[in-house]
């Protein structure tokens, strides 16, 4: 199973040195109650970093995942709120509308041959401009004060008792479970799959290793890069969701600055910029480790703007150390 | 003087000109000289970025980071102007804190050789939360100064000074690009990096000047844009600034691969640009739903230039 596969063991041990160091040195960083914070902070930022790795893979990058989340989430917020309807329709209306923003993203780079960053770029600012004209919360003055109340919604944002389930809360106390957790963990497997185990991940690979390649080869490639958009903007739907049902209530600004956090979780867990490698467990795990960091940080009481530093510190010695790998391979 | 004649300079013109006729047909107002200032003075900052993006573009580079460092800059003209400091220093200042920016974003770019896009677009976060230690998330009125207010706000010869600074960079812009044997070798460095660097052009130093231009170029902004509201705020440069002046420049016909392009052809797109955000503004266009149109409008306009110049290969 190549692609469960770790891709590579420096993360996992710098995840684990930085695990131990905060474990120390941060009064409640080893409480159930934070473990549940970095599973509930982190594991849709996951979803939308396995969908960014797998543009990269295909040699593009997708700017526009902050601005699918709040569309994904507004139009989430606008069926059950405005038009009433039942979770799961709504819910599949938001899934649809995401995956058709990135299937456009796709579009664009393909029949008009725009770069991948230039044509998200764009649609990061339209997709956020139509986040803003379909907003329920603005369009009905009563609704910004109300809270999502269908159970299936309000259901993505809930725990999971592991205790209680097991039948074991009397011996043990364990960190509940956020159900997003147990959506990533679904997720990861079925990319996983798709990308180990069918055509489309081989072709995939063919192409993010060499365009020219694919396309000699008779690939469908203008069809493969519009599905891998496409993926990258469900992604950021399932992530869109998640926050709903976490926040019972959407905003205009969800999700600005996202495509940042996505990019730096996908780029630390080793999809190479220079397409065709990648899998599922490298997003997940730098997702991760970027959370730890964080929460850490902020268990420490360092200042929000010292992260952001950090974050964009981290993104480019991920990639420094990328292209130092890849130099020590070609020695 | 090698002034070659490119396509863009006559399509460009045409473009802006009929949608000028259009926007005026349905509002005569926009068709008067103080409308004609008033877009103008709002694209001077844009412009002004535009004009050192179009040189880093060249090299088949990108800079992401000119809107916190816009915003950087203005915190440290404050800042400067503050502490006792002359209206000068303030300015030097600024405008050292841009080039530093530039010259982190070129050495990491040109020596390291790390993808420009992801390196500014970890720069973007790094200046946007530098700014914010410094200036927190407050805004800082800059008052009792005459002369830094007149950068933004003040008139000569009845055009604003933001308007002039513009003019006069991107007449340096256009010099530096057309007639001198940097702009040449700027440009065949972004046609063919191999041959550049065989024929014994110093690639690094060439490609790390760009970043420092650019830098540069978005300190200046940065000025202009605290004096013009008399505030300096690390929130400046919002996201989508970066957005704007990358558009300017590819919509003035530059390649993002690299290679020869005109500053004076960015010159167009700014005012392309800027004809959209006014038009739309004067139109009474919703702002939620400007957003929308703008974007559309760019990835409009930069796939027919991208399909123009592809069948044209």
């Amino acid at each position: 199973m190549a692609f469960f596969k770790i891709p590579n063991l420096v993360i996992i041990l710098l995840t684990t040195v930085i695990f131990t160091i905060f474990a120390f040195t941060a009064d409640r960083f080893l409480t159930l109650a934070n473990i549940e914070n970095i599973l509930t902070g982190y594991s849709f930022l996951a979803i939308i970093a396995i969908g960014q790795s797998l543009t990269i893979m295909a040699r593009g990058i997708d700017l526009s995942v902050g601005s699918t989340v709040a569309l994904a989430a507004m139009v989430l917020f606008d069926a059950t709120m405005i038009f009433e309807l039942p979770g799961v329709f709504a819910i599949l209306i938001a899934l649809v509308a995401a995956t058709a923003a990135g299937a456009l993203n796709g579009l664009l780079i393909v029949y008009l041959r725009l770069q991948p960053f230039v044509a998200t770029l764009a649609t990061l600012a339209a997709y956020r401009g139509i986040v803003y004209a379909i907003s329920g919360r603005q369009l009905y003055p009563e609704l910004p004060t109300k809270a999502v109340t269908d159970p299936w919604i309000r259901w993505l944002g809930d725990f999971f008792d592991v205790e209680r389930a097991l039948g074991l809360g009397d011996f043990i106390s364990l960190p509940w479970i956020p159900i997003s957790f147990f959506i990533l963990l679904i997720y990861a497997i079925a990319i996983g799959l798709l990308l180990g185990r069918t055509r489309w991940g081989l072709n995939l690979r063919t192409y993010g290793g060499s365009p020219e390649a694919a396309h000699l080869a008779g690939l469908k490639v203008n069809r493969l890069v519009i599905s891998v958009y496409a993926l990258c903007g469900f992604s950021a739907g399932l992530a869109g969701i998640i926050l709903v049902g976490r926040f019972t209530t959407a905003t205009e600004a969800l999700g600005s600055g996202m495509e940042l956090t996505a990019i730096t979780a996908a780029v630390i867990g080793g999809t190479r910029l220079q397409g065709g490698i990648g899998g599922v467990t490298g997003p997940v795990l730098g997702a991760f480790l970027l959370g730890i960091i964080l929460i850490g940080l902020t268990l420490l009481e360092i200042s929000q703007f010292y992260q952001q530093i950090l974050t964009g510190g981290i993104l480019i010695a991920a990639i420094g150390y990328d292209r130092l790998i890849e130099k020590r391979k070609a020695v | 003087m090698r002034l070659e004649i490119n396509k863009n300079i006559i399509a460009l013109p045409l473009v802006i000109i009929a949608l000028t006729l259009l926007v005026g047909y349905f509002e005569p107002a926009f068709l008067t000289v103080d409308s004609a200032i008033a877009v103008l003075r709002r694209m001077a900052t844009i412009g002004i970025m535009a004009v050192g993006m179009t040189f880093v573009i060249m090299t088949a580079g990108i800079d992401l980071s000119v809107g916190p460092t816009l915003a950087l800059s203005g915190l440290v003209s404050y800042f400067t102007l503050v502490s006792g400091m002359p209206v000068p220093v303030a300015i030097l200042a600024g405008m050292a804190s841009g080039i530093a920016v530039g010259a982190i974003n070129g050495i990491i770019i040109a020596v390291g050789k790390l993808p420009a896009i992801i390196v500014t677009l970890g720069m973007l976060s790094i200046v946007r939360g530098t700014a914010l230690l410094i200036g927190g998330p407050t805004l800082h009125q800059i008052s009792g100064h005459e002369s830094y207010s007149f950068i933004g706000s003040g008139a000569l010869l009845g055009l604003p000074v933001s308007i002039w600074i513009f003019l006069f960079i991107a007449a340096i812009g256009i010099f530096i690009q057309q007639v001198t044997s940097y702009g040449f070798q700027i440009s065949t460095l972004g046609d063919n990096p191999e041959a550049s660097h065989l024929s014994g052009r110093r690639t690094r130093l060439l490609i790390f000047s760009t970043y420092v231009i650019c830098g540069c170029c978005a300190a200046i902004a940065g000025i202009i844009d605290s004096s013009q509201v008399y505030t300096a705020s690390a929130n400046f440069g919002e996201f989508g600034t970066e957005l704007d002046v990358i558009s300017a420049v590819i919509l003035g016909g530059a390649s993002l691969f690299g290679g020869k392009a005109y500053v004076i052809n960015t010159v167009f797109g700014v005012l392309f640009l800027g004809i959209i955000n006014s038009g739309l503004n004067i139109l009474d266009v919703p702002i939620e739903s400007q957003l929308m149109f703008k974007g559309t409008l760019i990835v409009i306009a930069l796939g027919f230039t991208s399909l123009s110049r592809n069948s044209k290969s």
